[in-house]
């Protein structure tokens, strides 16, 4: 018996897409968040709160990934502004690989501004970089205040972290500041909002932390030519 | 259960690996970390059912489970993490960063002894 090296990333082959795909939106000058959260936390009813805000200001375009079907896509396509579908098949998460062909799309339609809504779950889509600039987390106050603790890996990705259906707090025994507390202990720095998407609440605030994102990469990719140029 | 996607990756990464050193292998060492977010029993199981029919099918996967700990950049100090709070204990700063517990890769093969060469020695 003898042994010989490997030393392969297993993630690698997602890892070097999602780069791919990262430097090929910063190229075409496209800021792209990823929307993720269990099934039935609200990603959908966040989309129709946040797209007609965001189509007034930017060209927009949507990708809703499902595993299978189109109702999502079909809720989201009076808007006006292009929503892509991707189905998933069996698996549970977008990956680097399934977005890629759909980026090269949305870069033709001269989108600036993408909103990704991924496979509801609080698991895996964690696991696998689509070249995004930002992740939203969405946790409802239904889902109870032990998230943070229970998937970890999601809250780490999560730039904002927004508690959902606040409306139905004090018919909940969630734990709003205890929720808030765990999710800066496993991700100190995190920005952590309440919203409701039945009410309308706190959409503003969500708006205003994209805003601030997408004007932070506008400007880092100005810095980015302006340092290129001689 | 993204552990059939991972289990896919590992086997092609060995496929991979040999090419340019062939041989029968009879384990794979994988190394994962606490917070790679991959179940090994789940991960043992897809292996088990991808690689049937094909010359891993007789290999064992060996599980290297790597602890979890962080470094913070306010005092340098590295320590493990106690129930997921990423705050240093020893400076209590907020600017820490995992410095273990990610690890998602196969490692080693072990490989059997050429029949060649076993034929020989008798």
């Amino acid at each position: 018996m003898h042994q010989i090296d490997v030393k392969a990333g297993l993630l690698e082959p997602n890892d070097a897409i999602a780069r791919e795909n990262r430097e090929f939106l910063a190229a075409h000058g496209i800021y792209a968040v990823d929307i993720m959260s269990a099934p039935g936390s609200g990603k959908t009813s966040l989309l129709e709160w946040m797209i007609p805000i965001f189509a007034e200001r930017y060209r927009l375009a949507v990708v809703e990934g499902d595993i299978v079907g189109n109702a999502d896509k079909e809720r989201l396509d009076g808007f006006g502004v292009p929503v892509h579908q991707i189905n998933t098949g069996a698996a549970c998460h977008l990956d680097a690989h399934m977005v890629h062909p759909t980026l090269h799309h949305v870069a033709e339609e001269g989108a600036e501004v993408l909103l990704i809504e991924n496979v509801g779950n609080l698991v895996c889509p964690a696991e696998f970089d689509l070249g995004e600039d930002d992740v939203i987390m969405l946790l409802s106050v239904t889902e109870g205040h032990d998230k943070p603790k229970k998937y970890p890996l999601m809250f780490r990705r999560a730039g904002l972290v927004a508690i959902n259906k606040l409306d139905l707090l004090d018919r909940t025994n969630f734990d709003l500041p205890g929720a808030i507390a765990a999710a800066r202990d496993v991700h100190p720095g995190v920005a952590v909002l309440t919203t409701s998407c039945r009410t309308g609440e706190g959409i503003d605030d969500v708006v205003a932390w994209l805003e601030w994102r997408i004007a932070a990469k506008r400007a880092a990719m100005q810095h980015l030519q302006v340092g290129a140029s001689p | 259960m993204h552990e059939a996607s991972i289990a896919l990756n590992l086997i092609e990464a060995v496929e991979q690996r040999l090419e340019s050193q062939p041989g029968h292998v009879t384990a794979i060492h994988v190394r994962v970390g606490e917070l790679a977010g991959v179940s090994t029993e789940a991960l043992d199981f897809a292996f088990q059912c991808l690689s049937a029919g094909t010359p891993l099918a007789s290999a064992r996967l060996v599980f290297e489970v790597i602890p979890l700990t962080m470094t913070c950049d306010a005092c340098g100090r590295t320590s493990g993490v106690e129930d997921l709070v990423f705050r240093c204990p020893a400076c209590g700063s907020e600017n820490t960063r995992i410095s273990t517990g990610r690890e998602l890769e196969v490692r080693t093969l072990e490989l059997a002894e050429e029949p060649e060469v076993a034929h020989a020695s008798n």
